[in-house]
């Protein structure tokens, strides 16, 4: 356990830098976005109502409000996250194969620690875990501090109240802040099976090369069909399950990819791993 | 001592390791004489279950390995095994943090008797500072056998024998030693034990002082003459 969380930190560490300029850069852009998405909205209210020499009401009734869905929805909004997601996909793999290669091997290290090889791989799991986690809880300060700066730009007559709970249910935002804690843990359950799949796909190339790449392939696509068979006995046999028999299995599913996952890259890290 | 019995191992079709044998005893120097890619590196490996065998075993004192055996048994591969943006600092820390076995104390010791700047960052080390860097994180782990894969190869010469020093010290005294070499030269006169390999095979095993005090042959005429 001791291990596992120096390792987790080390983890951690290694990728601090370019976290930090990601978390730098979503900040920059949502921020910017934020002030010239106001901005050009007071400067085209403020010209509509000068030219057409119309009342703020009337403008409001004709040309609505600023809503903040617009600019959850634009591209300043969005574009930081999915390229923090991009990057975090990258980032699954390069964790693996940068200790593979380059100058220094450093998984010879690794793998020559005094601890079940596996807690590497719970350890790469868990940072990236831990990053998407840092990630979304900074959108959500992140979001706050944008409020404040459209408020603080957009005339009080212009703006239209919005309150977490209404904000977290637009769009994008509802897939990263699921609106149940059940719903929380699935997503991101989800997720955390999915890298975990992913990091056993690699572990099968590391320790078969050429031919891990087939066996990885054929791996992924039968844990995805272990996983989506419930919904697929669903689509067959229409209104034959309930819902929650459904999820049910959903569960167990989930589960046994999860655990043969973890016994696979187990088995591939303690006999089958060639450096 | 370490023994390994009758190791296959094949890359793909191509056979590495042929049914290989041998043993290395604790406070011995075994060196594993061979030309490049007769698996020199590949057996270290196997040893430290750094790659699969196909067939055969391999024991330290008697067992397979398993975690605790990191503690008895390291690696000294021929590329150094930390990061390239750690201080020699950091990796210091770094092996404390990880190993019981990390002696500290010699650390520093090693570190004084290389002349090496702790605040020096791996990635700006010469080579030969690399390889001596890369030497003492093994030295400074209290373990029971060492395994050396060519600490030789392209480093200076007066690199090499300060390198070779440390054979002669008690730094090595007591401990099994497993290295590998296609320079038998520079290491001769301290090696205890020697393995030829071809193609994958032990095609000689000898004490190296009895081959001297009853044939009258060194490491190099026994090499030639097989």
């Amino acid at each position: 356990m001791k291990n596992y969380s120096k390792l987790v930190n080390f983890e951690i560490s290694r990728f601090l830098k370019f976290y930090l300029i990601l978390i730098g850069l979503t900040i920059v852009f949502q921020l910017i976005g934020a002030i010239i998405m106001s901005k050009e909205y007071v400067s085209f209210s403020n010209k509509v109502i000068y030219e057409e020499q119309i009342p703020v009401s009337q403008y409001i009734e004709q040309y609505g409000t600023f809503l903040f869905q617009n600019y959850i929805n634009s591209v300043w909004f969005t574009m930081p996250i999915f390229f923090c997601i991009a990057m975090l996909m990258i980032y699954v793999f390069f964790i693996w194969y940068r200790d593979w290669f380059g100058k220094n091997t450093f998984i010879y290290r690794l793998l020559m620690l005094p601890t079940e090889r596996i807690t590497i791989y719970f350890a790469k799991l868990t940072a990236i875990l831990l990053m998407v986690l840092g990630l979304i809880s900074i959108q959500i300060i992140l979001m706050a501090f944008e409020i404040q700066i459209i408020n603080s730009i957009v005339p009080t007559e212009f703006q239209t109240y919005l309150s977490f709970n209404e904000i977290f249910k637009l769009q994008i935002l509802s897939y990263l802040y699921p609106n149940t804690f059940t719903d929380f843990i699935l997503i991101y359950g989800l997720g955390l099976i999915l890298v975990a799949v992913l990091f056993t796909a690699i572990l099968l190339e590391r320790s078969y090369r050429l031919i891990g790449i087939f066996f990885a392939i054929v791996y992924v696509i039968l844990s995805f069909g272990i996983f989506i068979s419930p919904l697929l006995m669903d689509a067959l046999y229409t209104d034959f399950f309930y819902p929650l028999e459904i999820f049910g299995m959903v569960v167990v599913t989930s589960i046994i990819v999860l655990v043969s996952t973890i016994w696979i890259a187990n088995q591939l890290l303690k006999y089958k791993i060639r450096v | 001592m370490i023994e390994v019995k009758n190791v296959k191992k094949k890359y793909g079709k191509k056979l590495v390791l042929d049914n290989l044998s041998f043993t290395a005893a604790k406070g011995e120097i075994t060196c594993l004489i061979g030309i490049n890619g007769v698996g020199k590196t590949t057996i270290m490996k196997t040893i430290m279950a750094l790659t699969p065998i196909n067939s055969g075993e391999i024991l330290i004192d008697g067992e397979k390995i398993r975690k605790e055996s990191f503690e008895k048994i390291t690696f000294i591969p021929d590329t150094i095994t930390m990061l390239p943006q750690m201080k020699i600092s950091d990796a210091f820390e770094f092996m404390a943090d990880f190993y019981k076995n990390w002696n500290t104390q010699r650390g520093e010791e090693l570190l004084h008797f290389f002349k090496l700047d702790p605040n020096e960052r791996i990635a700006d080390l010469s080579k030969g500072n690399m390889a001596k860097v890369n030497l003492l994180l093994g030295l400074a782990l209290d373990v029971e056998y060492l395994l050396m894969d060519e600490p030789f190869s392209g480093i200076d010469i007066f690199s090499r024998e300060q390198i070779a020093e440390v054979f002669t010290s008690h730094l090595i005294e007591d401990r099994g030693v497993i290295i590998t070499t296609h320079e038998i030269n520079d290491i001769e006169h301290l090696i205890d034990k020697a393995v030829l390999i071809e193609n994958g095979k032990v095609v000689k095993e000898f004490n190296v002082e009895e081959v001297r005090e009853n044939e009258g042959k060194s490491v190099v005429d026994e090499v030639y003459s097989k």
